[in-house]
C-alpha cells in the first residue's frame, strides 16, 4: 500500500496522547490521519445482539455528529457498527487493527476500513505490514484504542472478552468509562452491568451519551445546528404524538425535524410509528 | 289566441329555460301536448283541466296545443302544470298573457306544489328578469338565489290574481329549520398530529387519509374539516345548490360547504352519479366544493374506489345515457379513514393486535395504488389515554379557520388550490437552495417515487402559504416529508 507511513515514538506525527500511557507502542503504521484528541472509543462484543448493533451504530453517529472522532477496532459486532454509524454521517473515525495494517480482519470489513481513510479518518497498527491477526495480539491492541481516546463507551460485553479488557486498560489509563446497562441475565449485558457496578457511568442512549461526554470532554466540537437533528424517540420506536410529548415544542417543528431525520436516514416513518434507523 | 310562459328543465346541474307555448284555436275540444314530455308531463292535461275547474274558471273547450320548447330537451316531472295552466288561460283570453317564470304541480283542487324545479326556475327568472312563481314551501329555496323576484303562490287562483296585476304576498318566513350547532375543533383534545394534518389539508385542499384504531377519533376529526375550510363563494354556493336540485334534493344557496359521508355499501351510481331515468348526481358531486368523507375506506368495493379516481382527478364527472351527456362538478376534498388492520388495533398502545402479519399486509394493500396516491397527507390517529381525554380543550375551529383562509387567499391569487398543482407547475416551484437540497436527499435516501415527490412539493407549498412566504423553505419540505405517512 502506497500511503502507509511508519511513525516512531517521539517523531512528529506520533499521537501525543498515546505517549502518555504506560506502555506506548514503539512504532505505528498509519494510513490516513491520526485523529486530534479528544476522541471517543466505542467498543463491545463481537457477538452483539441486533439491539446492541443498532445502539452502537446510533452512538457512532451521535458521537461523530457531535464532532468527536470515533475510535474502535474494526472487529465484527459492536466495533463495526460504531464505525459504520460514524461513516454514515461523514464523521472522522480511526480503526486500530490487531493485525498488519494491510491485513483486513475480518476480510469483509475492508470496505469499511477504506471508507474511514477516505473520510478524513485513518487506520493504524503497531504491527508491521503482513502480520496475521492472532488472538493474543488483540488485548495489546486494545490499550492503543483506549490510549487514543478521552472516553471509552462499552455498548455490549460478555463477562469475559476484549471489551472488558479495553475497559480495564482504560481505567488504568485514567480514561472515563461509559457502559450501556442491560438485562441482568443477558449474556451480552453481564459485562457492561459489571462495569457499572464497578463505577462506570451508565448511558441510556445516544442523546444521553452526548450529554455525558460533554461533561467529561467539554462541549462537542461540532456546532449546535447539527444537534438540532436529534429528537428523543422513546424506546427507539414511538408514535409522532409521543415524540411530540417527550421532546416538547410545537408539532410543526417536531414534524420538520422528523422529516430531516428521515431524509438523513436516521429515522424511518412507519405506518403508525417512528423508528430509529 | 297565443300565450307564452317560461319554466325550467335541468340539464345536469344546469337550469335551462323552457318556453311553454300555448295556442287556443278551432272549436273542437282537443288538448295536444308536444315537446319531448315524459309521462308525468303528459298527464298534466288532466290535472290542469281539473285544477282550472276547481278554481271557478272555465277551461276552454277548444283545440288547444301546448308546446314545450326547445323540443330536444327532455322534460320530466309535474312542475310544468302551473305554466301550462297559465299559458292556456292566457291564450284563451281568460287572463292577461304576462311573461312569468312558473314552476309547480297542480293538485286537482287547484293548489300548487313546487317540486325540484324551484331553484332552477329562480335562476332562470333572475337571468331573464321575470317574476318567478313557486309554491310557498319552495319560496325560501328560490329566494336564496340572488336577484330573483320570487312570488309565492298557494293556489292556481292566487297565481292568476298575480298575473292579473294583484299585489303579490310577501314570502312566508321559512319555518326555522334547526341546524345543529357546527361541531367545533375545540372539542377535540390531544391529537396534535391529526390536528396539524387537518389544518394543512384544509389550507391546501389536500385529500386527507386518517388511519387508527376504532374510537380514536378519525371521524370526529373528519366532521370538523367542513368548519375549517373557507365558506363557499356566491358562485360556488349557487353551483352546489344546482347540483342538489339536479339530484331532487332541496338546498338553499348556502355558503356552508357541503359535507357528505356515504356508507361503504352505497352503490356505484349513488357515489359517482347515474341512475335510471334522469341522470342524477352522485355523492362525489353533492359534496362539490365541500368534503366527501369515506369512512372505512377499505370496505368500499374496489370497483367503486376505482370509479372515484377520474372524477377526483378532473374535478368533474361526465355521465352519458341515451345520447344525453351531462357533467356534474366533482371538485371535492376527500377525507378517508381506515382501521390499521382487520382487528383495528395494530400499533395501539393498550389493546394488542390479534391479526396475523400477512392479514395486516393484505388489509393495507386493499387501500393502495392510484387512489392512495391522491392522498397528499396520511396520518395515524391514536387512541387517547385518560389524561389526554381530560386535558385542556383544543384550539377552536374559528382560530384554525382564520389561518386557513389566509393561506387559501394566496392560492386564489395564483388561481389554483395546491391540491391541484400538476408536475409542470411544481417543477417551477420557487424553493430555497436548502429546501432543494433536502428534496434531493429525500429522493436519494427516503426512496421517494415521482408521485411521492409531487405530494411533498404540494404540501410544502401549502405549509409555505400557511406561513405567508413566497419561497418554499427547507422546514416546509421537512415537515411535508413527515406528513406524507407511509401507508
Amino acid at each position: 500500500m502506497r500511503d502507509v507511513r511508519r511513525v516512531e515514538r517521539g517523531e512528529a506525527g506520533y499521537p501525543p496522547i498515546l505517549a502518555t500511557i504506560e506502555d506506548p507502542p514503539q512504532e505505528l503504521w498509519v494510513r490516513g490521519r491520526v485523529s486530534d484528541p479528544p476522541a471517543v472509543a466505542i467498543v463491545g462484543t463481537r457477538r452483539a445482539t441486533r439491539y446492541g448493533l443498532n445502539l452502537a451504530r446510533r452512538m457512532g453517529r451521535a458521537v461523530a455528529e457531535a464532532g468527536w472522532p470515533v475510535i474502535s477496532g474494526l472487529a465484527r459486532g459492536v466495533d463495526g457498527a460504531a464505525h459504520r454509524g460514524c461513516v454514515e454521517v461523514g464523521g472522522v473515525g480511526v480503526a486500530v487493527l490487531g493485525s498488519g495494517i494491510d491485513v483486513w480482519y475480518p476480510r469483509e470489513h475492508r470496505e469499511l476500513g477504506e471508507s474511514l481513510v477516505a473520510s478524513d479518518g485513518g487506520v493504524m497498527s503497531e504491527y508491521s505490514p503482513g502480520t496475521a491477526p492472532e488472538p493474543w495480539r488483540f488485548p495489546a491492541r486494545n490499550r492503543i484504542i483506549s490510549g487514543l481516546s478521552g472516553a471509552v463507551v462499552v455498548v455490549e460485553a460478555a463477562e469475559k472478552g476484549g471489551a472488558l479488557i479495553t475497559a480495564r486498560l482504560a481505567a488504568e489509563q485514567g480514561r472515563e468509562i461509559f457502559a450501556v446497562p442491560g438485562d441482568v441475565d443477558r449474556r451480552t449485558s453481564v459485562g457492561t452491568n459489571l462495569l457499572i457496578r464497578d463505577g462506570a457511568v451508565p448511558v441510556l442512549g445516544a442523546v444521553d451519551l452526548i450529554e455525558a461526554l460533554s461533561l467529561v470532554l467539554g462541549p462537542p466540537p461540532r456546532s449546535e445546528e447539527k444537534h438540532e437533528l436529534e429528537l428523543d424517540i422513546p424506546g427507539g420506536a414511538a408514535s409522532v404524538e409521543e415524540v411530540v410529548e417527550v421532546n416538547g415544542g410545537d408539532v410543526a417543528s417536531v414534524l420538520s425535524t422528523l422529516g430531516r431525520m428521515e431524509a438523513e436516514g436516521k429515522v424511518r416513518m412507519e405506518v403508525d410509528q417512528v423508528l430509529l434507523a | 289566441m297565443f300565450a307564452e310562459t317560461t319554466s325550467v328543465a335541468m340539464v345536469g346541474a344546469e337550469p335551462r329555460p323552457v318556453r311553454v307555448e300555448a295556442h287556443v284555436g278551432g272549436a273542437k275540444d282537443v288538448f295536444k301536448l308536444s315537446g319531448l314530455p315524459d309521462t308525468a308531463v303528459r298527464e298534466a292535461k288532466e290535472r290542469v283541466r281539473a285544477a282550472v275547474a276547481s278554481s271557478s274558471m272555465s277551461f276552454p273547450a277548444r283545440w288547444i296545443t301546448v308546446n314545450l320548447a326547445p323540443a330536444d330537451l327532455p322534460k320530466g316531472g309535474a312542475d310544468y302544470d302551473l305554466p301550462i295552466a297559465l299559458g292556456v288561460l292566457g291564450a284563451a283570453g281568460t287572463i292577461p298573457a304576462r311573461a312569468v317564470v312558473a314552476v309547480g304541480e297542480l293538485a286537482l283542487d287547484g293548489s300548487v306544489r313546487t317540486g325540484r324545479g324551484a331553484l332552477g326556475a329562480a335562476i332562470v327568472a333572475a337571468r331573464l328578469g321575470l317574476p318567478c312563481l313557486v309554491s310557498d314551501d319552495a319560496a325560501a329555496e328560490a329566494a336564496s338565489v340572488a336577484g330573483a323576484d320570487v312570488v309565492p303562490v298557494r293556489t292556481l287562483a292566487e297565481a292568476v290574481a298575480v298575473v292579473s296585476g294583484d299585489e303579490p304576498r310577501s314570502i312566508p318566513p321559512r319555518p326555522r329549520r334547526h341546524r345543529p350547532p357546527a361541531a367545533d375543533l375545540a372539542e377535540v383534545r390531544g391529537h396534535p398530529l391529526a390536528r396539524r394534518a387537518l389544518e394543512v389539508a384544509a389550507a391546501g385542499g389536500h385529500h386527507l387519509f386518517l388511519h387508527g384504531p376504532p374510537g380514536s377519533g378519525k371521524s370526529m376529526l373528519a366532521h370538523r374539516l367542513g368548519g375549517v375550510i373557507p365558506p363557499l363563494s356566491d358562485e360556488q354556493a349557487l353551483a352546489v345548490a344546482c347540483v342538489w336540485a339536479a339530484g331532487s334534493r332541496s338546498r338553499e344557496v348556502d355558503p356552508v360547504p357541503p359535507f357528505r359521508a356515504p356508507h361503504h355499501t352505497a352503490s356505484l351510481a349513488a357515489l359517482v352519479g347515474g341512475g335510471t331515468g334522469t341522470i342524477v348526481p352522485g355523492e362525489v358531486s353533492l359534496a362539490a366544493h365541500g368534503v366527501l368523507f369515506l369512512d372505512e375506506l377499505g370496505e368500499f368495493p374496489a370497483r367503486t374506489l376505482d370509479a372515484l379516481r377520474q372524477p377526483l382527478e378532473e374535478g368533474s364527472v361526465s355521465l352519458a345515457r341515451r345520447g344525453v351527456s351531462v357533467t356534474f362538478p366533482a371538485n371535492v376534498q376527500l377525507v378517508a379513514a381506515s382501521n390499521p388492520c382487520p382487528c383495528g388495533y395494530a400499533g395501539d398502545r393498550v389493546e394488542a393486535c390479534r391479526c396475523q402479519p400477512a392479514a395486516v399486509e393484505r388489509y393495507r394493500r386493499r387501500i393502495s395504488g392510484p387512489l392512495l396516491d391522491r392522498f397528499d397527507l396520511r396520518v395515524a390517529v391514536r387512541r387517547l389515554h385518560a389524561e389526554e381525554l381530560q386535558g385542556a380543550p383544543g384550539e377552536s375551529t374559528a382560530a384554525v379557520a382564520e389561518r386557513v383562509a389566509a393561506a387559501r387567499a394566496f392560492q386564489t391569487e395564483r388561481g389554483s388550490l395546491n391540491r391541484d398543482l400538476g408536475r409542470a407547475v411544481l417543477d417551477e416551484l420557487a424553493v430555497t437552495p436548502d429546501a432543494g437540497n433536502l428534496l434531493g436527499r429525500a429522493v436519494d435516501r427516503a426512496g421517494l417515487t415521482a408521485r411521492g415527490y409531487d405530494r411533498i412539493r404540494r404540501v410544502a407549498r401549502t405549509l409555505a402559504d400557511l406561513e405567508a412566504t413566497d419561497k418554499v423553505g427547507e422546514g416546509h419540505v421537512a415537515e411535508a416529508l413527515a406528513l406524507r405517512g407511509s401507508w
